[in-house]
Order: structure tokens, then C-alpha cells, then sequence
């Protein structure tokens, strides 16, 4: 399948513009363990009060990266843990027979950011929210590609999370973990922009899971000088490549 | 020894995570929610289940009573004393 990239937004570290990124790219700088959440001054602090660093690096990146269409553009909300330091919290008072808060309740499922990103835009276009495991990143541009062309929408928006899990999950964890927000506004390939392609085939042998996340793979791609990257999961073997214009 | 009012200002702002506003600038006759303080029907809940906790009270959910028990500050302290006796 083949895409164009309108705009690509990440916050991960102390990386948050493009130049952060080029720099991560070509090795010249490096990603910090620690991420800290965006303001999002922007959002009246009635709103934002409710929103965790989570959805804060979620709802930076898909403003930023939708700009203009924000309240009109459809949109895939992507994560494979999802808001996992909220929904533990809430399993935790399960487990101890405490009363749950409504609030987080209402916020820890998994389209919660979706639909704070669609109060926030007052955007009302299709939304949906995925997982996929490792596969995730590349999953949610390819459900978000295969949208753009079959409803011939002008734009789509990907937006991808993720945390540092809580202590009690780091033994399931195989990547090296980062907090990070990404969001793409992905437009229909046409002749006259670069665009990218993606492949994916089934992986038969592979035991273990990719120790990088797809995303960190994604923008060293995106901004760097290779046209092609594999990409291999323990399940997928994905292939990016840019086509570039021919004159 | 607190004075109720502000024990109850302090269990909103807390709890609802008005991190901009303090105890001063809520009124005590002005309404909580909507208008006013401008909080919302999740706040309704949750605010119930903290006022449950702190002062063990007993709340019906979605009586008349309760929504005015609800109203503002004022209203929720003398239903708080209520309870009490």
C-alpha cells in the first residue's frame, strides 16, 4: 500500500520538533529515559484537568499534526498498552474492594483519548481506536490507509502511544521502553508528491519480539537519508520505502 | 478546628483536580454545578463517592433530594450536619 505524508508529529524524550527528530535519525541525538508530558496550555483547564500525561502526548501530537482539519478529520487512536498506569490503578481498587473512581473509569478504556481529542475538536467523523501488539504502529497506518482509500476521505489522522508500564509489568516487556506520542496525517499517494510505501508478509521463524518500538523505527526512516527499512515483528516482516519523484 | 465549609471546598478541589481554583474562590451559596463552578454530571459521581468517603454519609443516587443536597457548598454541609445527628 502506498501514502503520503502531510504532516508527522512525535514527543518522545526531549525530542518534539522536526529538527529533534532529524537529529534522532542521523545518530546525533539521543532519546532521553524520561518523558515529560506536554502542557497543552491550549485546552481550557476545566478539560484538561482530566487528562493524564497519556493523553496529554496523544492529544499534542494529533492537534499538531491535523492543524486545519482537526475537527473534521477521521481518525485511528492507536496504542498498545494503552492508559496502562490508570487501568491498574483501577484493578488495584477492584482488588482491594474500594470504590472506583468515576472519572477514571469513564477515562481508561481504550477510545477515551479518541473521544477527548473529538469533545476537545468538536470533530464528529469516524474514529476508531486499535491494538495490535507489537504491531500496533505500522497496524494502525495500514487500517488507517486502507480507510483513506476505500471511503475516498482526503485525509486520515494515526495517532500512537505509549508509556512506560508500571513496575509490575516491566517482566512482559521485550522493547526498550519509551513514553512516546506520534501522529500522522497520512493523504492518498498522487504522482506529483513523495510518497511511502508499505509491505507487509508473514514472518514464519522469527521467536522474539522487535527490541524497538515500530514508531522510533518509523521516524528514524521518515526523517533519515535510507529509502528502505525492514521492519521485523514476531509475527510481521513490514517493509517502509520511499518512492521519490521522478522527473 | 476547620470550619465545614472550607473542610468540603478543600475535598472539591482535590478531588475534581481543580488545580486553578483555591478554597477563597468558591462561594458558598453560588451553585456547583453548570453555572457557577461549572462542574459536570461525572464530577456528580465522583464528588458523591469522596463526600461518601470522607464524611460517611449515605447518598441516594439520582433522588431530587439528592440533587439539591448537591447545589453548592452550602447546601451539601447542612446535609453533611444532617446526617451527622
Amino acid at each position: 500500500m502506498e501514502f503520503r505524508v502531510k504532516n508527522c508529529v512525535a514527543w518522545a524524550g526531549e525530542l518534539t520538533s522536526d529538527a529533534d527528530w532529524r537529529g534522532f535519525a542521523n545518530g546525533e541525538k539521543m532519546l532521553a529515559d524520561v518523558t515529560l508530558a506536554p502542557a497543552l496550555k491550549q485546552i481550557p483547564a476545566m478539560q484538561r484537568r482530566r487528562l493524564s500525561p497519556f493523553a496529554k502526548m496523544a492529544l499534542h501530537c494529533a492537534l499538531e499534526a491535523s492543524g486545519d482539519v482537526a475537527s473534521s478529520v477521521p481518525s485511528v487512536f492507536s496504542s498498545r498498552h494503552g492508559d496502562l498506569h490508570k487501568t491498574s490503578k483501577l484493578i488495584a481498587d477492584v482488588a482491594d474492594n474500594a470504590p472506583l473512581s468515576p472519572t477514571q473509569f469513564g477515562l481508561s478504556v481504550h477510545n477515551a483519548v479518541g473521544g477527548q481529542f473529538s469533545i476537545y475538536t468538536k470533530n464528529k467523523a469516524p474514529l476508531t481506536a486499535i491494538s495490535a501488539g507489537e504491531d500496533t504502529f505500522l497496524m494502525a497506518i495500514a487500517d488507517a490507509v486502507c480507510k483513506l482509500n476505500s471511503n475516498d476521505y482526503g485525509s486520515i489522522l494515526v495517532v500512537y502511544t505509549e508509556e512506560v508500564v508500571p513496575l509490575k509489568y516491566e517482566k512482559y516487556i521485550q522493547q526498550r521502553q519509551v513514553s512516546i506520542g506520534i501522529a500522522l496525517l497520512l493523504e492518498k499517494a498522487q504522482s506529483s508528491e513523495p510518497s511511502i510505501q508499505l509491505n507487509v508478509a508473514a514472518n514464519a521463524v522469527n521467536e522474539y519480539e522487535n527490541t524497538t518500538l515500530q514508531a522510533l523505527d518509523f521516524l528514524t526512516f521518515y526523517h533519515g537519508s535510507q529509502d528502505q527499512q525492514t521492519i521485523s515483528s514476531k509475527r510481521h516482516i513490514w517493509t517502509l520505502s520511499k518512492s521519490q519523484l521522478r522527473s | 478546628m476547620t470550619v465545614l465549609s472550607d473542610e468540603v471546598k478543600d475535598l472539591i478541589i482535590e478531588t475534581l483536580e481543580l488545580e486553578d481554583i483555591e478554597a477563597a474562590d468558591i462561594d458558598n451559596e453560588e451553585p456547583l454545578f453548570v453555572d457557577g463552578l461549572g462542574l459536570d454530571s461525572i464530577d456528580a459521581l465522583e464528588l458523591g463517592i469522596a463526600i461518601k468517603k470522607a464524611f460517611d454519609v449515605k447518598i441516594d443516587n439520582n433522588s431530587e433530594d439528592s440533587k439539591q443536597h448537591f447545589y453548592s457548598v452550602k447546601t451539601l454541609c447542612d446535609f453533611i450536619e444532617s446526617s451527622r445527628k
